[in-house]
């Protein structure tokens, strides 16, 4: 079996056209990353060279870590002459300005504001968030005791307990994460590569004549899909990882810090309302297994539909059909409150920070199931049903090997 | 090793692809003749378990393939109509695979795999890409992944479709050289490819059974009914309502082979049949010419 394993994998995954694909994909996802750095950083060398500069070298150093009194009053102390000198706009615009830290003072204001005030403030006012969340869902917890509305109960007791304790002690550099978790580039890539990969795995037998020949080896039935699908989910990991790592380090070496790797999640204020509670390297790979489950799902769907096509164009057509499908609902229910349609989506594993930025629950019979642990299930059953959508349909082929009680009517 | 065929039938959309077909095999080399739609293809694709016959069944050994089950297989080498095989593998590669397939034992198959090799003269040609082989030596590939697992009875559909006639020579040896000590089913529409190698000859038509004997039986069977009428250029065109065999042009005119239970014309002479003139006997037989 294992050589079986081997043979498929070589057979569909180690061609020319598919290595180039890879590694053409890696060096356009690396220079995608490469220009959301600079588009999109605060402290890009090509935006704003003086405040990386500044920033690294000179204010970060005093600011990182535990969040103290003394460090917030030196902030201050920076900050709030720079708002005032700037409020009314009347302020010079020179800028060489030797008694600034930027050369002009609107730019100083702008740095302290967005690299230092905002954040920290964020931080440290998100343990009074995290507590006003905690207090209404106690009193929720109360209320619909009293109704005896079991669900609203469970739900606002899990929420009480995602959220309580919750505090952002410290404050680090967050940027990297920041776009990292936002970027979705490279998940179309490996659909793509997928797509384009996963086409030749039933197809090719028919384009090439062997599956009659296969028909005829003890192997060529059941364990032969048996070993064409576990090969195809080994490279659908394989590429997902192989991406996922190349986004982790891209991001890394661009934005030149790995500094809220132990940050919780919530430090990323898309993430204020995360029933999660885990650090952001934590969540980054929770983040890749999440969306390795989304491609190996829809890498699924993808093997069953090119099951009933003898070559690789109009399958190919289809499953782009139905993806960008997946794509367009997720977009039309990003954000909605109609949970299921988003959970039910297999594409919302793929990209998931709708699933895992708030907390959001399902009703399944009458228990309160959080909408990223929901999607997790309804994808595990979708894979389920495709894989075995896939035996059954390709079973057609295989009657014969199970112990030749009835042969095949026809030739698939 | 007897294989028998016995009643077997298949019929697709109402037409009969394969009718009442009964027959023994026992070693040797069994040409199975007949047009394209004769139902050569369905016959073999019963026989490996690839279709599932209407009626009637197989036996191996008077065991019926069915009750064997898939240890069948291993008694079984098959080289499809048309097999393309995968193009990104090397031909040692492909041949590995296809013992995994096979359930041959990795020390084993690779060994096996080299001997074939030689045999089929593709040595130097193992590490080529099957994408990269000409029809020919795609074909002796087939017959080598088909040989893999050394077997009883050896199934060739069509195995010199397309290939050149130096090619055809070539694969019509080495067909002789594996039939030693195993049944070969051998399906063709080109007479020449089992003329001289076939020691049982199958004529199907129709999906039926028309003749089944050795060729020197068969030929013998219509002697007296095949003769040679020299014709001019002027009087060609009054002979081509005959069942003509072949024609050959020379100094004294052109030579028509015609195949007809009585003398077609005067000038008529006996010549001795071969199994084309056998083929075209029966399969034209009842057929306006």
């Amino acid at each position: 079996m294992v050589r079986l394993f081997f043979f498929e994998f070589r057979k569909h995954f180690m061609k020319k056209s598919l290595v180039i694909a890879i590694i053409c994909f890696s060096l356009l996802n690396i220079a995608k990353i490469y220009s959301e750095y600079h588009e999109k950083s605060l402290l890009s060398s090509s935006a704003n060279p003086e405040w990386q500069e500044l920033y690294w070298n000179e204010i970060y150093e005093q600011f990182k870590g535990v969040m103290t009194d003394k460090k917030i009053e030196t902030l201050m102390s920076i900050y709030k002459p720079l708002e005032q000198q700037t409020a009314d706009k009347t302020a010079s615009t020179e800028t060489n300005n030797p008694n600034t830290y930027t050369g002009n003072l609107y730019n100083d204001h702008l740095f302290f504001k967005w690299n230092f005030v905002d954040p920290m403030e964020y931080a440290y006012m998100y343990k009074q968030y995290a507590n006003d969340v905690v207090k209404t869902a106690n009193e929720n917890v109360s209320f619909f005791e009293s109704l005896g509305n079991d669900y609203e109960y469970k739900k606002n007791k899990i929420i009480l307990n995602r959220f309580q304790g919750r505090s952002i002690d410290s404050f680090s550099y967050t940027e990297m994460f920041q776009y990292y978790i936002h970027y979705d580039f490279s998940a179309f890539l490996v659909i793509l590569i997928c797509l384009y990969a996963l086409m030749s795995v039933f197809v090719t037998e028919k384009e090439t004549e062997m599956n009659v020949l296969l028909l005829t080896t003890k192997a060529g039935g059941q364990k032969t899909i048996f070993a064409k699908l576990f090969s195809a989910s080994v490279f659908v990991i394989a590429i997902s990882f192989w991406f996922g790592l190349i986004d982790f380090i891209a991001f890394a070496s661009f934005f030149g810090s790995l500094e809220a790797l132990f940050s919780p999640i919530y430090a990323i204020e898309n993430f204020a309302n995360t029933a999660l509670d885990i650090n952001l390297g934590e969540y980054a790979l929770l983040s890749l297994v999440v969306k390795t489950i989304g491609f190996l799902i829809v890498s699924y769907l993808f093997l069953f539909i090119s099951l009933f096509f003898k070559n690789a164009l109009l399958p190919f057509i289809i499953n782009m059909f139905f993806m960008f499908g997946f794509i367009y609902f997720q977009e039309a229910y990003m954000g909605s409150e109609q949970i299921i349609f988003k959970v039910i989506n297999p594409f919302s594993l793929v990209v998931h920070r709708d699933l895992f930025g708030g907390t959001e629950f399902v009703n399944l019979f009458g228990f309160p199931i959080l909408s990223y642990t929901a999607a997790i299930l309804l994808g595990v059953i979708w894979g389920g049903i495709f894989l075995l959508a896939i035996f059954i349909f390709q079973r057609k082929n295989t009657i014969y090997r199970i112990g030749v009680k009835k042969r095949v009517d026809k030739v698939v | 090793m007897k294989v028998s065929f016995e009643g077997i039938s298949k019929k697709y959309k109402g037409k009969w692809a394969l009718k009442d077909f009964s027959s023994n095999l026992e070693y040797g080399i069994y040409g199975l003749l007949g047009e394209n739609g004769a139902g050569k293809t369905t016959l073999i694709n019963i026989f490996v378990g690839i279709l599932k016959s209407d009626q009637g069944r197989v036996l191996i050994n008077g065991r019926d393939v069915e009750k064997i089950g898939i240890d069948f297989l291993s008694h079984i080498g098959y080289l499809p109509q048309y097999p393309q095989f995968y193009k990104e593998f090397t031909v040692l590669e492909f041949l590995k695979y296809m013992s995994v397939l096979k359930g041959i034992p990795k020390e084993q198959g690779e060994k096996r795999a080299k001997e074939l090799l030689s045999m089929v003269n593709l040595s130097e040609a193992k590490d080529m890409k099957v994408g990269a082989l000409s029809g020919g030596m795609r074909q002796r590939v087939g017959i080598a992944q088909a040989m893999l697992n050394d077997p009883d009875i050896l199934i060739l559909d069509e195995p010199t479709a397309g290939l050149d006639p130096q090619e055809r020579i070539r694969f019509r040896n080495l067909i002789t050289k594996f039939s030693q000590n195993r049944i070969v089913l051998l399906a063709t529409h080109i007479v020449s490819d089992i003329e001289h190698v076939a020691n049982q000859v199958i004529l199907l038509k129709n999906g039926e059974l028309l003749k089944q004997g050795a060729p020197q039986k068969l030929t013998d069977e219509i002697k007296g009914k095949v003769w040679s009428i020299t014709v001019t250029d002027d009087s060609l065109e009054e002979m081509l309502h005959l069942k003509i065999s072949s024609m050959m042009r020379d100094d004294q005119g052109i030579h028509l082979r015609v195949i007809a239970d009585e003398k077609p014309a005067d000038h008529a002479v006996h010549v001795k049949p071969n199994l084309e003139d056998v083929f075209l006997y029966y399969s034209s037989e009842g057929e306006k010419w």
